[in-house]
């Protein structure tokens, strides 16, 4: 047996997608159901657009969220959580820019009860300023912890020059923000965003069809108004925008990239194939060179992220303070590599195939399957875009990746903000 | 429930199969039994270091990742105390290459000077990263020689200190591979969309292949029973004063580590549990509070930890956290907060064993403990606390000549 050659191997195959089916709770509140479990779990995700991007004030959206389940003169937030524990289940507060809601995890014998308590909890709740006051000094606890990460200083000033001040996602709260936070604040938010908002559910389990009846009790209790949401341009300000001092740090943040496009512009695939090489994987370009041939950090890697009204790429690292420069540099020898030289049929291959077995792992059980349709269902693409991200990946060329490197790499073009 | 299929080669390695037919994918993951606890005081952290070279080439391979990439695969490692686990996930239909890059490390290292000043590098960075430029970072490099006098647990996975990683030598890289990467050391177990014959022929030929080693016999030192109360305090520049508290416990295969388990979730394991209510939503003591266990091999760790509101002394603090564990040892819990913490167990566990990677590594870690028979027991093992067993814990574990307390102090 000659042990030096590799045993032969084979392209994953295409995915076989499954889709949830869609049901009708209230008029214009939809419940997308993942029914075929093998086991005993059901997860029970409920979103609003209730986003950071929606407050008039910073914080309002997370404190709300984050005390939705906070209770009333009547029933307090500690009966409310005893009682959820008390069945078995688990309760997952999710928060990002432009979705907010809860995550319910409980097994089909109890999954009734949790959601029981958590609607009547949703419907009462009157954020007891006892809670309110007890969220403000732990997320101004926490907030000051993170505050003292090299990471985070660098991640807030990087979005801020992306973005820009005007859109939401720009901007980043401060320590004075957490002081100017009141109780009415968070009551308005909650009633014209929650009980005004049109909640959307997403099912994954093996369920009795009277819990869907529930659901739709439940689903009938919201008024709905049209929300008049309009989204402020994203203004990037390009180059090497800052470099914040932190006293006695020993590694420094780095963080560069752009703005971009969604993921129904034609060039989104390639570009993802392209994000790939550079930065997206541990046998990444950057990681081949800065950390496995420099040694100069734990991890390097980068991202084409896409939010609802604004995309963008990043590379982000950590590295010893005395090699910032020197990263810097070689970040910037990689990408004109990937516009001056084609990639190798080796790589490509390599690149393509580890894709496609990623898309597996992406796959694999009913909650994963249900995450890759929210992705479609949320950022309105087509049922067939798993498969024409496939097909793309087996079609793109090296001279397609070197074009993109080039139309969306260009130094003047890139945001650098380090920190440390 | 997790099925499985054990069976033995003939130069000791043990390997498990375990079968999903609902899945595209397989997993092989082997576990090598060494971690920190292996190393000796004066060359900390090299189990870990070891970890990283791992993936720098082996005899017939230059590099470890890109053919794994190649069929479609993605690979990680750990690396704690007890144990050092490589796993590999890709297409079922490519599972043999993971088989032959597994096996041929397992052969024989490259070796590689490069690799080494390398993976040196990026380890320094690794332990600036997440122990020295992060607020907090450094409490367990400066708890566990507090807690442990003799034991190799006093010792982070990372290692001491920087200048053992920096010091690693080639003579040292090889050594610990001969003793510790043998098959006899080792349990590979694969797992996913494959059949037990299939398995069994590529395990023979890929595995079978590797001489039988020396087998390596642990002799670890014994830790004393602590008899006295201690404490560190150390002064950061962090924006909130914070406490840990420790406590010696039974290992991870006594009963005691299910029953410190549903303890601590008494303790401070949910917003319902009592330390949350009553120190973070009430009496504002703290702007957080945990307890957990920390199940080790050797034996285990009770911690209750938590961050001090501005104006709360240290004392008042752990006034706080003691009167609590008090209340235990004196008073018999109400039946009913008890079944709250199994039931939870229940639920966790299955979503826990959805995943394949989980069960599989699972299945390796209970192997490796000697106790596979009991890996699909553990709900009865929760089941079976009773009220006077978590107040029996309560009283035999919490006591003031005990306890490990670490304080850190804002810098003024």
């Amino acid at each position: 047996m000659n042990r030096s050659i590799a045993p032969d191997y084979t392209q994953a195959e295409n995915l076989a997608i499954q889709f949830p089916e869609k049901i009708q709770l209230a008029e214009g509140i939809q419940l997308f159901w993942m029914k075929d479990v093998k086991d005993d779990s059901v997860k029970l995700d409920i979103e609003w657009r209730a986003g950071s991007k929606y407050q008039a004030k910073k914080l309002v959206a997370s404190f709300t969220n984050k005390l939705v389940l906070s209770g009333d003169e009547n029933k307090p937030s500690s009966a409310i959580q005893e009682e959820i524990d008390y069945y078995g289940g688990f309760l997952q507060h999710e928060l990002d820019r432009d979705h907010a809601g809860l995550v319910l995890y409980g097994l089909r014998d109890n999954i009734a009860k949790v959601f029981g308590i958590v609607t009547e909890a949703l419907a009462t709740v009157s954020f007891p300023e006892k809670q309110f006051e007890k969220e403000r000094r732990v997320a101004t606890m926490a907030f000051n912890i993170e505050s003292k990460k090299v990471k985070n200083l660098c991640q807030r000033r990087f979005n801020l020059a992306v973005f820009g001040e005007e859109s939401a996602y720009g901007k980043s709260a401060d320590e004075a923000d957490f002081a100017a936070v009141e109780r009415q604040d968070l009551n308005d938010f909650y009633q014209a965003i929650y009980q005004e908002g049109t909640p959307i559910v997403f099912l994954v389990g093996n369920v009795e069809a009277a819990f869907i009846e529930e659901l739709k009790t439940w689903a009938q209790s919201f008024r709905p108004k049209t929300n008049n949401y309009t989204a402020q341009l994203s203004r990037q300000e390009k180059g090497r925008i800052a470099n914040i001092v932190v006293e006695d740090a020993l590694q420094s943040a780095i963080r560069i990239g752009r703005l971009m496009f969604n993921k129904t512009h034609p060039d989104y695939f390639g570009f993802q194939v392209l994000n790939t090489v550079l930065g997206g994987y541990f046998g990444s370009r950057l990681m081949a060179n800065i950390r496995e041939d420099k040694g100069y950090t734990y991890g390097i890697g980068s991202d084409l992220a896409v939010m609802e009204d604004a995309a963008y790429f990043i590379i982000s690292t950590e590295v010893g303070i005395d090699v910032r420069e020197e990263t810097l540099q070689e970040v910037f020898n990689e990408i004109e590599r990937l516009q001056n030289e084609l990639i190798s049929e080796e790589e490509l291959s390599k690149v393509k195939n580890y894709l496609l077995g990623d898309f597996l792992r992406q796959a694999d059980g009913p909650i994963a399957m249900m995450e890759n349709f929210k992705n479609i269902h949320f950022n309105e693409l087509p049922r067939t875009y798993y498969s024409d991200f496939i097909h793309a990946i087996h079609t793109t060329t090296a001279v397609e990746l070197q074009n993109l490197a080039i139309k969306y790499l260009q130094r003047e073009d890139l945001t650098i903000v380090t920190a440390g | 429930m997790i099925n499985y299929e054990e069976f033995k080669l003939e130069n000791g390695l043990k390997v498990i199969f375990h079968q999903d037919k609902t899945t595209p994918l397989a997993v092989l993951n082997v576990l090598y039994d060494v971690g920190a606890r292996d190393e000796v005081e004066s060359r900390t952290g090299f189990a870990h270091l070891f970890e990283h070279l791992m993936f720098g080439g082996s005899k017939n391979i230059p590099n470890f990742d890109p053919p794994l990439q190649m069929a479609g695969g993605e690979c990680n490692a750990f690396t704690s105390n007890d144990i050092t686990n490589y796993y590999n996930t890709l297409p079922a239909q490519n599972i043999e290459t993971a088989f032959w890059l597994e096996s041929d490390r397992m052969m024989e290292l490259a070796f590689t000077p490069k690799s080494l000043e390398v993976q040196r590098g990026v380890v320094i960075e690794e332990f600036k990263q997440r122990y020295l430029n992060q607020p907090y970072g450094d409490v367990w490099l400066n708890f566990r020689p507090l807690i442990y006098k003799n034991h190799p647990y006093k010792w982070a996975t990372i290692g001491k200190e920087i200048e053992h990683i920096e010091k690693a030598t080639m003579e040292d890289v090889k050594a610990f591979f001969f003793k510790h990467y043998s098959p006899q050391n080792a349990i590979l177990v694969v797992g996913g969309n494959l059949e037990l014959t299939d398995v069994k022929q590529m395990a023979e030929k890929w595995f079978g292949p590797i001489p039988a080693r020396e087998k390596y016999v642990r002799n670890i030192p014994a830790e004393p029973e602590q008899t006295e109360a201690r404490e560190l305090v150390l002064e950061r520049d962090v924006p909130s004063e914070a406490i840990y508290m420790a406590f010696r416990m039974g290992s991870r295969t006594t009963t005691e580590h299910f029953t410190g388990d549903l303890c601590s979730d008494i303790i401070a394991g949910s917003k319902s549990s009592r330390l949350y209510n009553r120190l973070v939503v009430e009496e504002k003591k703290f702007s957080s509070i945990s307890a957990y266990i920390t199940g080790g091999l050797e034996e285990g760790l009770f911690v209750v930890s938590g961050h001090l509101n501005k104006d709360v002394t240290f004392e008042e603090a752990e006034a706080a956290i003691w009167e609590s564990l008090e209340e235990l040892q004196v008073e018999l819990m109400d039946p009913k907060e008890l079944t709250k913490v199994k039931n939870k167990h229940k639920t966790s566990k299955v979503f826990s064993e959805q995943r394949l990677l989980n069960r599989v590594m699972n299945i390796a870690f209970f192997e490796n403990m000697g106790e596979l028979d009991e890996i699909n027991n553990v709900l009865e093992n929760y089941d079976r606390i009773t009220a006077e067993d978590i107040q029996d814990f309560s009283k035999r574990i919490f006591a003031r000549n005990r306890q490990s307390v670490l304080k850190v102090k804002t810098k003024k």
